[in-house]
């Protein structure tokens, strides 16, 4: 069994179409970046290397760059304040509503599997100036005065793409939860019941302390999306009106494909990347607490 | 929590919680009532979609939220497939997607028996490299990618999608694996060696039909991100007949951009496949969902 288990040509066999697959479209395309990086290229032609004067100014000049930070920062706010209390709350309802759980769940979740296309140009139709839902809403209940251009104008664009974004995530994160729920076990809340608990209690006390892991894992998830996101940006808004909808992903695109500073973009990129691992990293090491075994 | 994806295991259908009362509270009307309103929310913008894709684009302009479609304009549809060229695109997504999966699935086995089963040096630092691209945004790959397909002649292929669709899938693919593959016991494969089978023999005839539940989770996820994803068939295609079924909404900017009733019908066509497969696979989807996220 041994021999068999360490034949070296299998394991290269077995191991080599997915790596190179995963080398040659992510590795390598990275170190691509990291080279161009460092260069003033503007797509065609000849180039120099001006070495980290790209990053120089995307760090210290690029107002673009920190209001799409600033942005990710805002939806993963959003996210994290506004959506995960609400999918807490239904996920603990959920598990309360006997046999049309199965049914919410999965309405719940049918957003997330539609492709972003199609949601971000709904969400388009539905702020609409002249035919949008939301604008026939504020109508028929008498607040005509608050009809707007809602993706023109950017007071308000960035909280349309907000919207969308956890509307679309929101079965996403109830699912993450709900099955947080499910492994906690029931003798918990038996025992709590017996006890004198009751529901508020119950749940303040016991339930969703123990839902830390999850909400742990949860909020890392959230923070690397929304700092990930672009398709919903680029789709609705474009990062305008004037960037005030910019977000990293979409901007290092604009920079490269309309402005065609390629070097540029890539310098973007790297930073982007960089910004992902670093956080991901420094996320798990300050929420990982202790919270005991049960 | 950890091994939720075993097969002994299943998942959320089991309500701890369930069984604890029986009559019907105020607050439990109340409950149900914010489930319905939420549920509402998250569906009526879908609900809008469908009922506007069957009216006349000059109804759009009407007061009322929903309309009844009388009679309903079925031309929309007719319109979405010839101006948004949806049977040719629709085609090219199929394509696409199908060898997408099937390629993920068949390399995420290989990948997964060779991570959990076999025994080399490399196995981890592979193993946590490939992890690494879950968190890698795939974003920052659409540039230098275009600057490679561009060198190398490739862009404007099927395969242009195929490759980096394939790859980034990977991660999570063989996570799902890896994550099935400890839970199996050993014994059956020990004993097939000991008959004579080959490595290929044990992974194609033994493992391959115990991890069917896994691969088709695998499947089922990688279906939905690839027939949805837009934003590298945006860059590396310029061709029009190799264009992916996103695109046919695309083809409403110009010059049919006001024919709203067929962009509706169009938006329609594009979301009814995903949500049929998810329709068909929820349970599947559920599972490796959460377990990516909870390995991850």
């Amino acid at each position: 069994m041994h021999r068999v288990l360490s034949d070296k040509k299998a394991i290269a066999l077995l191991i080599a179409p997915g790596l190179f697959l995963f080398a040659f479209m992510i590795c390598i395309p990275i170190f691509m970046s990291a080279y161009y990086g460092s260069t003033d290229w503007g797509g065609i032609g000849k180039y120099n290397f001006i070495g980290l004067d790209n990053y120089r100014e995307i760090l210290f000049h690029d107002k673009v760059f920190w209001t799409s930070l600033g942005n990710a920062l805002l939806l993963t706010a959003a996210t994290v304040f506004l959506q995960h209390p609400f999918a807490i709350l239904l996920a603990i309802f959920l598990t309360h509503s006997g046999k049309y759980e199965k049914v919410f769940r999965t309405i719940f979740f049918i957003p997330a599997v539609i492709s972003i296309v199609v949601t971000a140009k709904l969400w388009s139709s539905i702020f609409h100036p002249n035919y949008g839902l939301l604008n026939k809403l504020l109508d028929g209940i008498g607040l005509e005065a608050l009809k707007h251009d809602w993706l023109g104008d950017p007071n308000t664009a960035i909280w349309c793409i907000i919207i969308v974004v956890m509307w679309q995530g929101f079965g996403y994160a109830l699912l993450l939860y709900y099955s947080g729920l499910q492994g906690i076990p029931s003798d918990l809340s038996e025992a709590a019941k017996i006890d004198g608990a009751n529901n508020f209690t119950l749940y303040t006390r016991i339930i969703i302390p123990l839902l830390s892991p999850m909400m742990r894992v949860a909020i890392i998830i959230a923070v690397t999306t929304c700092l990930k996101q672009m398709e919903t940006v680029f789709l609705m808004t474009n990062g305008g009106p004037a960037n005030s909808t910019q977000f990293l992903g979409n901007y290092l695109y604009k920079t490269a494909f309309s402005s065609s500073l390629y070097g540029y973009g890539n310098a973007i990129s790297i930073l982007f990347i960089i910004f992902c691992l670093v956080l991901t990293v420094v996320l798990n090491k300050v929420l990982k607490k202790d919270i005991g075994e049960f | 929590m950890t091994n939720s994806l075993s097969p002994a295991a299943p998942l959320p259908s089991t309500k701890p919680h369930k069984e604890e009362r029986r009559k019907v509270s105020g607050g439990k009307i109340l409950m149900m009532a914010f489930l319905i309103l939420i549920a509402l929310f998250q569906l009526f913008p879908l609900i809008w979609l469908v009922d506007y894709s069957l009216l006349k684009s000059g109804e759009f302009f009407g007061s009322s939220f929903l309309k009844w479609p009388s009679p309903p304009e079925w031309q929309n549809y007719v319109n979405a497939f010839t101006y948004g060229r949806v049977p040719r695109y629709f085609a090219n997504s199929l394509i696409i997607t199908v060898i997408t999966v099937m390629l993920s699935a068949l390399v995420s086995l290989m990948m997964g028996y060779a991570f959990t089963r076999m025994k080399w040096k490399l196995s981890g630092v592979v193993l946590s490299l490939i992890m690494m691209g879950m968190i890698i945004p795939i974003h920052a790959t659409l540039l230098p990618n275009f600057i490679l397909f561009n060198k190398l002649g490739m862009l404007n292929n099927m395969y242009t999608l195929i490759l980096p669709y394939s790859a980034i899938v990977i991660p999570m693919s063989v996570l799902i694996m890896t994550g099935f593959l400890e839970t199996i016991p050993r014994a059956i494969e020990e004993s097939a060696v000991i008959d004579g089978a080959s490595i290929y023999g044990v992974i194609f005839k033994i493992i391959f039909p115990i991890t069917k539940p896994a691969l088709a989770t695998v499947c089922v996820l990688n279906f939905i991100s690839t027939w949805n994803e837009f934003i590298m068939a945006n860059t590396f295609l310029t061709s029009e007949d190799l264009k992916t079924i996103p695109f046919s909404i695309m083809k409403f900017a110009g010059e049919y951009s006001s024919n709203y009733g067929a962009q509706f019908a169009v938006m329609t066509i594009i979301a009814i496949p995903t949500i049929l497969i998810y329709l068909l696979f929820t349970e599947q989807m559920t599972k490796g969902i959460t377990a990516g996220a909870v390995k991850g």
